[in-house]
């Protein structure tokens, strides 16, 4: 396939997607089914031509075609396979084009599912999934093309090759996961949208898309798990999140999904909530496109980066045209958004939902102000500040750890309301075991926060598993199973509610891992070959150093003897120097990287990280960091996407 | 040859998908089967309803929900019920 053939088709896919708006938007107001048909084709035919254009550059990525821009810049001769591939991603035509390409998988997806469905609500679907499409095939078309050819007056014998950084398997795996979430939240909207359109905001559009937000939700969660991860592996500063502004940016669209997530349970259960589930939907689009604007703009690096590209004003506009028609649209249908019921009782599970909903918007608000301040106030005065995790960690800390609490609070509140005797009943049991608790933290020399998130993590757990043995113990009671039947019956035949509750434990392991941070412990230092340094509890021994060529970096490698102060063995660390496009005769383009290792396990991990070799070759500079804990971020993350698998399996019905 | 070829391409990959998108154009007007879609959706909504008389049922075993408001919501499903399998059963 010819380049040429990329651009022809991100044209025609431009054309086809603006005719499909058309299309439908005469077959609303004639009911001419012909055009409804010629619309929703023009829909698919649009995500054709889509993925025509994405196969197109990745196959021009995979053969080295320097004479396109994009591939020049962004892999080169040495980079390996895998890594051609995930180029497709690592420059900013290429990223947009392959947030269309899953939107368009999306398109084709829901068009196909909901071909005898949701007939009244599928036109408008498909105008909005048109329209977003349109908008990113306006960025890929005029603004950032990705099949631009190379602007050099002389043959690109080889590319500048993919950032070190980006050369790690969880990063070519990341994006495209976190670019699912992203993504997937077009056709939730889109569902909302329609039903404002056709007003029809009963518990229809909802039902149509909890399963969707579910799995987008999942998705977008493990992306954020995952970034978390290659942080951690591939950064070396030990930790994994760092309220980066990319950081944010998918951290926000995450806040209000997870709360749009519960409020539609009432909206699905008792018809409540309906404006605030609307505004949940549009704030959670609207931040997943601005999320993308903040990381593909440049805005976050300076401000004035933000104009030199027509990038960022056009990704505003269509955040501001989302949030306008949206709202406008809300306003007109504001009769028909009033719930026929209200909330009765603050001690109800609609009033525990409420409240946790109130908290992941409260996070979120602090999460975007504390993101855009320095962009504010560089547009404003013109200097250049920073806010770092200090802030967003005084403030989000107390109100993470409420969310903490609610999380076991919810599935002990009844529907409706609670009455005191079932309060007492229900909280003492983990009230007791949390204060318990919280008593032995203290008696353990902890403190403050660790002790509150500790406790809390015991009491929700309490709660949680007593909401399990209380339904196996009526299973095993009614139906005369054995406990072990009665709790597989029990999930399968209520699999989101035990699916929720199981990705509630999974937060609960992962505040057991932030927790840790609070003990974090490290040391720099030099170390010659048969020296030994102590870090906390442990003995390091310089063993070995050794240099290595390979075929895309040269590497300087230690060999660690890591032992206890009684002199066990406990592993061996082999951090690495490498300098990548070591072969590039112009010195200031060759990247060093240092490539960490870690030794893992349940209570902590060594971290070794391999800052730096002197002339002599003789002293290696290494760091060194005790992080407990963090192995249950990781573990909390597999609970919590088994949990949301559980809550997704679909029912026999 | 390689004329024809690039040729056969360009038909394929941009024509083809285009005279699908306008072929339905080409058709006599069409009208929408509302019926079966309308059955579709109260089989869906009826074991929607059914659902959640059972989901009703297991958050009054596991006392989340009190004696008086569990019979109000479960007459109210079931009157609901009823209504979706007579309008199925008048199809």
């Amino acid at each position: 396939m010819t380049p040429i053939a990329g651009s022809v088709a991100l044209n025609l896919a431009f054309g086809c997607s603006i005719l499909s708006i058309i299309t439908l938007l005469i077959y609303n107001r004639t009911s001419d089914h012909r055009l409804f048909l010629t619309g929703q084709r023009l829909g698919l035919a649009v995500s054709f031509f889509v993925f025509i254009a994405t196969f197109t550059l990745s196959y021009q990525l995979l053969i080295s075609n320097f004479d396109i821009d994009y591939v020049a810049r962004y892999t080169s001769f040495e980079t390996p396979m895998i890594y051609k591939v995930s180029a497709l991603w690592a420059g900013q035509s290429g990223s947009l084009l392959f947030w269309l390409f899953i939107l368009s998988i999306f398109n084709t997806i829901t068009i196909i599912q909901n071909q005898t469905r949701h007939h009244s609500l599928m036109p408008w679907v498909i105008i909005i999934m048109s329209a977003t499409q349109a908008f990113f095939l306006i960025l890929t078309n005029f603004i950032t093309n990705p099949f631009e050819p190379t602007q050099a007056e002389f043959v690109v014998v080889n590319g500048n090759g993919l950032n070190p950084l980006l050369q790690n398997i969880t990063m070519a795996i990341h994006p495209p996961v976190l670019y699912l979430g992203y993504v997937g939240f077009t056709v939730p909207f889109a569902f909302a949208f329609s039903a404002l359109v056709n007003k029809d905001t009963g518990v229809l559009w909802v039902r149509s898309i909890r399963r969707w937000t579910l799995v987008t939700w999942l998705f977008l969660s493990i992306g954020i798990i995952l970034g978390g991860w290659w942080a951690y592996q591939e950064l070396g500063w030990g930790g994994y999140w760092a309220w980066d502004p990319v950081e944010n940016a998918s951290f926000m669209p995450w806040l209000t999904a997870t709360a749009f997530l519960h409020s539609i349970i009432i909206q699905e259960k008792k018809d409540m909530l309906r404006i605030w589930n609307m505004i949940l939907i549009v704030l959670t689009f609207s931040l997943c496109i601005f999320g993308t604007f903040l990381t593909r703009s440049g805005v976050m690096s300076s401000v004035h980066s933000f104009t030199e590209s027509s990038l960022g004003p056009v990704f505003l506009s269509f955040v501001f045209i989302i949030l306008l028609s949206s709202f406008g649209l809300m306003y007109t249908r504001i009769d028909d958004l009033r719930s026929p019921r209200k909330i009765e009782s603050v001690t109800s599970r609609e009033g525990g939902f409420l409240f946790n909903n109130l908290i992941f918007v409260v996070i979120c608000f602090a999460v975007f102000w504390g993101t855009l301040f320095p962009v504010i106030t560089e547009a404003i005065t013109g200097d250049q500040i920073s806010v770092g995790p200090p802030f967003f960690n005084q403030i989000n800390i107390p109100i993470g750890l409420a969310l903490l609490a609610l999380t076991g609070i919810g599935p002990l509140l009844a529907w409706k309301g609670t009455s005191n005797r079932k309060l007492i009943q229900k909280f003492t049991l983990p009230t007791l075991l949390a204060l318990l608790s919280a008593l032995l933290f203290i008696i353990a020399k902890m403190t403050g926060y660790v002790v509150i998130s500790f406790s809390l993590c015991v009491f929700v757990t309490v709660a949680i598993l007593s909401e399990f043995v209380k339904g196996v113990r009526i299973r095993t009671g009614k139906f005369n199973e054995s406990s072990i039947v009665a709790l597989y019956k029990m999930i399968s035949k209520n699999r989101s509610r035990y699916g929720g509750y199981i990705v509630h434990l999974g937060i609960v392991l992962m505040f057991i891992g932030f927790t840790g941070h609070a003990f974090d412990k490290e040391k720099e230092f030099g170390i010659k070959v048969g020296e030994t340094e102590q870090v906390a509890n442990y003995n390091f021994q310089l063993t070995r150093m050794y240099e290595q060529e390979r075929s895309n970096h040269y590497a300087w490698i230690t060999d660690l003897r890591v032992t206890n102060l009684s002199g066990d063995f406990i592993t061996s660390l082999k951090p690495e120097k490498r300098v990548y496009f070591h072969k590039n005769p112009d010195i200031n383009k060759r990247q060093p990287h240092s490539e960490l290792d870690i030794f893992s396990t349940l209570n902590q991990d060594i971290y070794s990280i391999f800052s730096s070799v002197n002339n002599n070759n003789d002293t290696a500079f290494i760091k060194i960091m005790i992080n407990p804990l963090v192995k249950w971020v990781w573990i909390g993350g597999y609970l919590l996407a088994f949990g949301t698998v559980i809550a997704l399996w679909p029912r026999k019905d | 040859m390689d004329f024809i070829k690039d040729y056969f391409f360009t038909l394929v990959v941009f024509i083809v998908p285009i005279i699908y998108s306008i072929q339905p154009l080409l058709l006599p007007a069409l009208t929408i089967r509302k019926t079966s879609n309308n059955t579709s959706a109260l089989s869906r909504k009826k074991n929607i309803l059914y659902r959640q008389i059972k989901e009703l049922e297991m958050e009054y075993d596991i006392g989340n929900l009190d004696k008086e408001d569990f019979l109000i919501r479960r007459s109210e499903l079931k009157a609901e019920v009823s209504n979706v399998l007579y309008k199925l059963k008048k199809k």
